[in-house]
């Protein structure tokens, strides 16, 4: 593994924190950039904008099925492996959607549709703002309490804020978009991201002994910890990506991404406060 | 290990307890009750999306205001109704419900010509009447002998009152779920001639409103409505020409909705002396007195609107899953769950490369999601979302597992029982503020109705709080048992 050989000790604290923080000023710009122009940080899904989306097992070529939907405001058409298709359309009146709904039950008969309106799509995003929100000041509130000391807090808090916003900047590079699905799975992030940081600061700050030693030994921890979650959510994204469960798939990368986001946040962001922290303490 | 050692960990209360939680779970999956029928999947509920089916969102098109006036509450209603040609139903003290979709600038004139003024307005209905939709709702899908409905009302977080209904159907397509919801049953108004003889006086359409229950001075139910002029006419022609009128006791009035008569009874004195002078277009059906009265003029009411729902909606949202196709993604999951449990495993192994680290790991993780399908059979279905979450659940397991043993094995060698003990909490209390920060960062979406997955977030909170309470304790026992051998 590349990351392994990374060492923590290595590098003084600026450096470390440099190449997280200049992600973050450019995921930053990115999202702030295209909420000026859209309304939104990333481009929405079928859920938050309105539309349709049709998961279908057929052997018929991406062209024959681009054909068939013409007369529709079709956005894409996403290929599985094996047949799996998903298809996704722009939002469309009732009688034209009804009308879509009859072509799918002729043409492919086994198929998942689902269907959201463009004006439950805002509701929707306005409820999903909401939980991101009351989520991420529970969040710094819970590590507030837990360490009841501001600097090593604010350091877990602006790591788990980085993770968010690089995350978010990727997703918004490779296409991924803003869903219900992806949303829970920032949320999740949140929730995840806290405990590599937790671990390694209950370490450097709780326990006694060499700075370096400590900070290795959390390194290792905390990188195994990360793997475990990066592999069983790894085998999650193959199987889902390749039996075409749209959602899944979605959840899936969206963690496979925050948690390598999140890994560099806790060892360089995270541990370059820290270790700055714990050198000028011991200067007084 | 040897025999006094397992022995000695079974008597340990966090090993026992997590031993107990198995056998229940397992006992609640497969034996309670038996369902030999169903193989592995023994009484777990599935979502839509793995059982098939379909689900239908509707917003309702009605708006509460909370108002205050100076004049009367009777005449502000009254020009609401005439004003949008609706109807108005007051609430309580100072809310009413308006049941049309209309914008908050359309009413300010109409309440400023009334001398009110609008306090708050939100989309949505009361709870009475979101509850009548539900119920005619039910009503309509039990007559269809369908058990596997779901109805649920969705309170958007921010509002206080119930602005959408989610209908789901397992195993029907969406063209027939769409027939349910619209459907309207045939509603005919007929009068006794001579014995058992009926004669038809008119169909639901001469039907313009429905009220709610209301108790008249004599403390009996009963449900107003009003008809058509057309309507009027004919009701008052059959009532005299049936001879009704001179004699209501043996002219019952019946209504009868698809061809089930669930209504029968006389003219009053009253209103057969009214008809003989001319037509009469607002009518009550009287139901009885007491809880029973008001029951059946409830029931009654639902009869009246022929099963159309007091409030109009519009479909916001809809789907459907062939149950193929669900089987499939059942497959799939399962397939996706095993994948994961193999790999962390191997991680591990990889990592400490010791196999009385690794199998009580693993072990206990599989414990973890037993004891999760467990719980989840009684309280949330599985669909795609939380199987997503189930899985997210063994990453986050494993990793603090092996917070614990990386915790306590500091410099590699297990250290004495005081000092375990010392290291084995400071353990727990980092996997307990990290629970903490999970719990908290998915509340939110726990509690969201609106949101499609809760079902992600409760398995996530089970999880962590399995984890903390009773796996990860019983976890640091287990493996100080195995290596201080």
């Amino acid at each position: 593994m590349e990351f392994a050989r990374y060492d923590v000790n290595k590098y003084s604290p600026r450096q470390m924190v440099a190449l997280p923080l200049v992600l973050l000023l450019l995921a930053g710009v990115l999202l702030g950039y295209t909420t000026l122009t859209t309304g939104l940080p990333i481009t929405p899904g079928i859920d938050f904008a309105g539309g349709t989306a049709v998961t279908v097992f057929t052997s018929d070529s991406r062209e024959t099925i681009e054909t068939t939907f013409a007369g529709y405001p079709l956005l894409s058409v996403g290929e599985g492996i094996g047949d799996g298709k998903y298809i996704q359309f722009g939002p469309m009146d009732s009688a034209q959607y009804q009308s879509l709904v009859a072509l799918i039950n002729e043409k492919y008969p086994d198929s998942k549709i689902d269907q959201i309106g463009e004006t439950f799509g805002k509701t929707l995003q306005s409820q999903a703002f909401l939980a991101l929100i009351f989520s991420f000041i529970g969040m710094a509130v819970v590590v507030m309490i837990a360490f009841r000391n501001i600097v090593p807090a604010g350091a877990v808090v602006l790591s788990a804020f980085a993770d968010i916003v690089i995350t978010g900047g990727i997703m918004q590079i490779i296409g991924i978009p803003l869903s219900l699905g992806t949303t829970a799975a920032l949320l999740m992030l949140i929730g995840y991201s806290v405990d590599s940081d937790i671990l390694l600061t209950t370490r450097l700050l709780k326990r006694k002994g060499k700075l370096e030693e400590k900070l290795s030994g959390a390194f290792k921890t905390g990188i195994i910890m990360t793997t475990t979650t990066l592999a069983a959510i790894a085998a999650m994204w193959v199987v889902a990506t390749a039996g075409q469960i749209q959602i899944i798939a979605e959840i899936a990368s969206v963690l496979l991404i925050g948690l390598l986001v999140d890994m560099m946040n806790t060892w360089m962001l995270n541990a370059g406060i820290l270790k700055e922290y714990v050198l000028r303490g011991n200067k007084k | 290990m040897n025999g006094e050692t397992i022995k000695t960990l079974i008597k340990d209360w966090r090993v026992a307890l997590v031993l107990l939680l198995v056998v229940g779970s397992l006992v609640g999956i497969y034996l309670a009750p038996p369902s030999p029928e169903k193989g592995l999947e023994g009484n777990l509920q599935f979502g839509l999306d793995l059982e098939g089916g379909s689900w239908l969102q509707m917003e309702f098109q009605s708006v509460v205001v909370a108002f205050s006036t100076e004049g009367s509450v009777g005449d502000l209603m009254e020009d609401l109704r005439t004003g949008l040609e609706t109807e108005v139903i007051r609430i309580d003290e100072n809310h009413i419900e308006i049941r049309k979709s209309v914008t908050r600038a359309d009413l300010e004139p109409i309440f400023a010509q009334s001398g009110a003024s609008i306090v708050t307005y939100q989309k949505g209905v009361s709870p009475f009447t979101a509850d009548e939709v539900k119920r005619i709702l039910n009503e309509k899908v039990n007559a269809l002998g369908m058990q596997d409905a779901r109805i649920n009302l969705l309170t958007p977080t921010g509002s206080e009152f119930p602005q959408y209904v989610r209908i789901e159907l397992a195993g029907v397509d969406m063209a027939t779920a769409q027939d349910i919801v619209g459907q309207q049953g045939l509603f005919e108004i007929r009068v006794q001639t001579a014995g058992n003889e009926t004669e038809h006086v008119l169909y639901g359409d001469q039907i313009t409103s429905v009220g709610v229950p209301q108790k008249d001075l004599d403390g009996r139910w009963g449900v107003s409505f009003t008809l058509t002029e057309t309507g009027a006419e004919a009701f008052r022609e059959a009532a005299v020409e049936s001879g009704a009128v001179d004699n209501p006791d043996a002219h019952n009035l019946v209504m009868i909705l698809d061809n089930e008569t669930v209504y029968s009874a006389p003219l009053s004195g009253e209103l057969a002396g009214q008809l003989r002078s001319g037509p009469v277009r607002s009518l009550s059906a009287s139901t009885g007195t007491g809880d029973a009265g008001l029951e059946d003029a409830m029931t009654l009411q639902i009869h009246l609107r022929a099963g159309a729902l007091p409030v109009k909606v519009d479909i916001v949202g809809s789907g459907s899953v062939p149950a193929a196709l669900g089987e499939q993604f059942k497959m799939t999951v399962a397939l996706a769950g095993l994948l994961a449990l193999l790999t962390v495993a191997v991680v591990v192994y990889y990592r400490y490369r010791e196999p009385s680290i690794v199998i009580p790991m693993v072990a206990i993780n599989l414990a973890e999601i037993i004891i999760l399908l467990g719980i989840s059979r009684f309280i949330i279905q599985l669909d795609l979302a939380t199987i997503a979450g189930l899985i997210a659940v063994v990453g986050t397991g494993i990793d603090q597992l092996v917070i614990i043993t990386d915790e306590v094995l500091h410099e590699g060698r297990v250290p004495s029982p005081n000092l375990y003990m010392k290291r084995y909490g400071r353990a727990l209390g980092i996997i307990a503020v990290a629970a903490a920060t999970v719990f908290i960062a998915m509340l939110p979406l726990a509690l969201m109705d609106l949101s499609t997955l809760r079902g992600f977030a409760i398995i996530t909170i089970l999880g962590v709080l399995i984890g903390i309470l009773v796996t990860r304790p019983a976890y640091g026992k287990i493996i100080m048992a195995i290596l201080s051998k």
